[in-house]
């Protein structure tokens, strides 16, 4: 359970930093940088969310399917 | 622990590289102001006390801070010590100066113009080569000090900023 937690907290410190970030570049008229940073970070966030979702596949499948 | 320390250190790098970035960019206009000031001097020199290149400059360098004055300083070594035109005295010495100053591609080719018709007319048309350069370094301040409001506070925040998402990412 520890390291869920862990990985959600990382999640939402990415999604603030990366939200500033948005936000500083997008007041100085940089929109293009904001916009490739803001879709990185989703990226990365999706990685992470995907390898979670796998490992939860995987536990559904051993319970409930033959092996 | 050591974890933590290295977060630390991290964040603090990328901060100082943010407020360094930041410092070029308020260094800018400031350097830019001296040059303008400067060529005024040389102006004065020329027109009412007709002072000699290398005397002018030397005494330009004694009067600016640092990294124009080692400029001028350099420009009046090379026109006693060695035999040169003052066209290529001055891009040398401005070549050799311009890598410690916060100074752009086009001031350096204003001021290389400006040192190919040093010292090869009147004292006239001399006075109008300098207002010439004056104003095209005005217009370089102008856009300097532009910049500077613009990207001055993002570039510090953009320091932090990422050091911290560098840590996360890598925690």
């Amino acid at each position: 359970m520890g390291l869920e937690v862990d990985i959600i907290f990382k999640i939402a410190g990415v999604g603030i930093v990366v939200a500033f970030l948005h936000t500083v570049l997008d007041q100085v008229g940089k929109k293009e940088y904001a916009q490739w940073v803001t879709l990185f970070g989703f990226i990365y966030i999706l990685f992470q969310v995907a390898t979670i979702v796998d490992d939860l596949f995987q536990k559904i499948k051993s319970v409930f399917l033959f092996q | 622990m050591v974890k933590l320390i290295g977060a630390i250190f991290i964040i603090v790098a990328t901060t100082v590289i943010g407020f360094e970035a930041s410092r070029h960019l308020s260094e800018r206009p400031r350097q830019l102001r001296d040059l303008k000031s400067a060529l005024q001097s040389l102006e004065a020199e020329i027109m009412y006390s007709h002072t000699p290149l290398h005397e002018a400059a030397r005494r330009l360098a004694a009067q600016l801070s640092k990294p124009l004055s080692t400029f001028f300083d350099g420009f009046a070594g090379k026109l006693i010590d060695t035999e040169t035109t003052v066209k290529q005295a001055w891009e040398t010495s401005l070549r050799e100066v311009w890598k410690s100053t916060a100074l752009k591609k086009g001031e350096f080719e204003i001021m290389k113009q400006f040192g190919e018709t040093l010292g090869r007319h009147d004292r006239f048309s001399q006075q109008k080569h300098i207002m010439l350069t004056l104003s095209h370094l005005e217009r370089e301040e102008a856009n300097a000090i532009q910049a500077q409001l613009k990207y001055e506070k993002m570039v510090k925040s953009l320091g932090f900023l990422s050091g911290l998402l560098l840590v996360i990412l890598l925690f």
